[in-house]
């Protein structure tokens, strides 16, 4: 059997006493959309937040392209192709949006991809151009509204040129005009092709999300967590007809 | 000859438009050729003496700011880098008998290690904590000083160094041309795409981890090139008073180039420069009431910061100039329209 993208195996993180990821295995092929679903506080962005290297877990392994990923720094899984976007947008509020995008494609990884450009500007031009803010290029990223950063945080992932994405809660906040154009773009980045200068093999991906109706258009299969374990795993049409999923997003029924 | 007319020609071209459109960079034009033309004016030996000192601290000014106010790495020591490199180089300089052409040069590589030396440690602290911790450094340095007066000199410091020359005009053209060409390299590291993580590092540091950026590697490179330009400061200034003393380390001189900075406006480089060259002179021109000297100095950089709290620089700056809101091109304040996209100014 040909190894898997992503393999994470028994993952467990607690901050004091709590278990905020307990014992996380599942395994990802190339090129699949994943949705992780759970209540709040199930340890969604914490899981996230393990295989990028910003926390480190107590125990376990997680594996990516049979490279671990446990114990290397977050710029290093970032050059293995690993990029992930932030819940709390992170822009770098006084920067001009452009020069957002140009830090991600200054990184090691992006300046061997792609097309050879002589200045920078022209590729992070491109992702702006794939995110649909490229008309504000030039602003202070600090005058952007929710949506819009929302589509900075993806530029700045795609500028990277990943071969796992991550996105966390890409339409937290977004008004449903948003959330469908952001929807288009995250399924026109998962076929690849061409964006400018920037190549796109099509990365997979892990998408968090509250909002699944728009979810389920999107993802192959989706991972349900409830109190950092692993409730359920399938497609989605398994995973809302399971009654322990319902149970631990609406409570059990009265009677 | 016609090429030669034509390439004067051209080159006219370039400075009418690049230079004449817009006040800041005329500003910074007739800077140059003012201090480049002073001693056509006043061969002075105390205006001279004045005007290579500010050109020393306006290095060190600038050398702070490439680090604090790009990086946003808040050193409050920054004195360590200046008294290393004085130190390094006045000591190599007597015992190993190497002029100063090589002596500054090899003080400011030790300026550079004691960057490193700082910046290891300090890469895991940010903010406040950063700024007590590189605070205590040129602390540590004077108390070995002290403690080892044999090789040192202890109090007195290290003299009878030799200068880089001993004519006026040779050593105010050293200093000035050294500083404006220093200047001019902080200013184009600052403009390139490292100035742009080091940015980015100021505002967000896991997001630029985040974006694939080797944060350490860039912080690093940011404590040495500043230890290297503060080092290089600290030489000439060693060899021009020709000693090398525990004054170049002392706290005052941490805060000193910080309030410069933030003066002119930090993470800007030709804003500390300005600052120096605005305060330092001040400073000597308050020699005339003694007495309330530091005093009436503090009033008026309050007062500065008080109604321009981003800096001096940038108040100018927006008064006579505006940002187009199309294309972000800066224009004279009293343009109607752009003068690249000619869009409707205001």
């Amino acid at each position: 059997m040909a190894e898997p993208l992503l393999q994470v195996e028994s993952l467990s993180k607690s901050f004091g006493g709590l278990k905020a990821v307990d014992d996380v295995s599942f395994r990802m092929e190339q090129k699949e959309v994943l949705g992780l679903i759970g209540p709040n506080g199930a340890g969604k962005t914490t899981l996230l937040r393990l295989i990028t290297g910003i926390l480190k877990p107590d125990r376990g392994s997680v594996r990516f392209k049979g490279k671990e990923l446990v114990g290397r720094s977050i710029w290093n899984i970032v050059n293995l192709g690993v990029a992930c976007t932030f819940q709390n947008m992170r822009p770098f509020r006084r920067m001009p949006i452009i020069a957002n995008v140009m830090v991600s494609c200054l990184s090691p990884r992006s300046s061997t991809r792609g097309e050879w450009v002589k200045k920078i500007e022209n590729k992070a031009m491109d992702a702006l151009e794939f995110a649909g803010i490229s008309d504000m290029a030039l602003e202070k990223a600090s005058v952007l509204s929710q949506g819009d950063l929302k589509r900075l945080e993806v530029a700045r992932a795609i500028a990277t040129d990943p071969e796992l994405l991550l996105l966390d809660e890409p339409f937290g906040g977004l008004s449903p005009a948003e959330t469908d154009l952001m929807a288009k773009s995250i399924r026109r980045l998962h076929k690849g092709g061409r964006f400018g200068r920037l190549h796109s093999e099509g990365p997979a991906m892990i998408i968090v999300e509250h909002k699944l109706h728009q979810l389920m258009k999107i993802v192959d299969r989706i991972i349900v967590l409830n109190f950092g374990t692993l409730l359920d795993e399938g497609t989605p049409e398994e995973v809302v007809n399971n009654p322990r999923v319902i149970e631990a997003y609406l409570g059990k029924g009265g009677d | 000859m016609d090429l030669v007319v034509y390439s004067l020609k051209k080159l006219y071209k370039i400075f009418r438009n690049e230079v004449l459109v817009l006040p800041s960079r005329v500003i910074v034009a007739l800077f140059f050729i003012a201090l480049l033309g002073l001693p056509l004016v006043t061969r002075d030996p105390y205006i001279i003496r004045i005007v290579i000192l500010t050109s020393i601290f306006a290095i060190f000014a600038a050398s702070w700011d490439l680090l604090s106010g790009f990086t946003g790495q808040m050193n409050f020591g920054h004195a360590l880098f200046f008294g290393v490199g004085a130190y390094s180089s006045a000591l190599i300089n007597l015992h190993a008998h190497i002029p100063p052409w090589g002596s500054v040069p090899l003080g400011a590589i030790a300026a550079v290690l004691a960057g490193l030396i700082v910046g290891i440690p300090c890469l895991r602290l940010k903010h406040t904590y950063l700024a007590l911790t590189t605070l205590a450094f040129p602390i540590i340095l004077t108390g070995i000083i002290f403690a080892l007066p044999d090789y040192t000199g202890g109090e007195l410091g290290v003299s009878g160094i030799t200068r880089f020359t001993n004519s006026l005009l040779g050593n105010y053209y050293l200093h000035v041309v050294t500083m404006l060409t220093l200047a001019v390299i902080m200013w184009k590291i600052t403009d390139s795409n490292t100035g742009i993580i080091f940015h980015a590092i100021r505002e967000d540091e896991l997001a630029v981890k985040a974006s694939g950026i080797n944060t350490t590697f860039y912080k690093l490179l940011a404590f040495s090139l500043s230890g290297l330009f503060a080092g290089i400061a600290g030489g000439l200034y060693a060899h021009y008073m020709r000693i090398a003393g525990p004054s170049t380390l002392e706290v005052s001189m941490s805060f000193m180039v910080v309030i410069w900075a933030i003066f002119g406006g930090a993470a800007t480089i030709y804003g500390p420069i300005a600052a120096v060259f605005i305060l330092f002179p001040l400073l000597e021109f308050f020699r005339f009431w003694p007495e309330y000297r530091t005093m009436i100095f503090a009033a008026v950089v309050l007062v500065i910061l008080l109604y321009m709290p981003e800096g001096i620089i940038h108040w100018i700056r927006d008064k006579i100039e505006k940002e187009c809101p199309r294309c972000k091109i800066r224009n004279v304040a009293t343009r109607k329209s752009c003068r690249i996209c000619t869009a409707d100014l205001d």
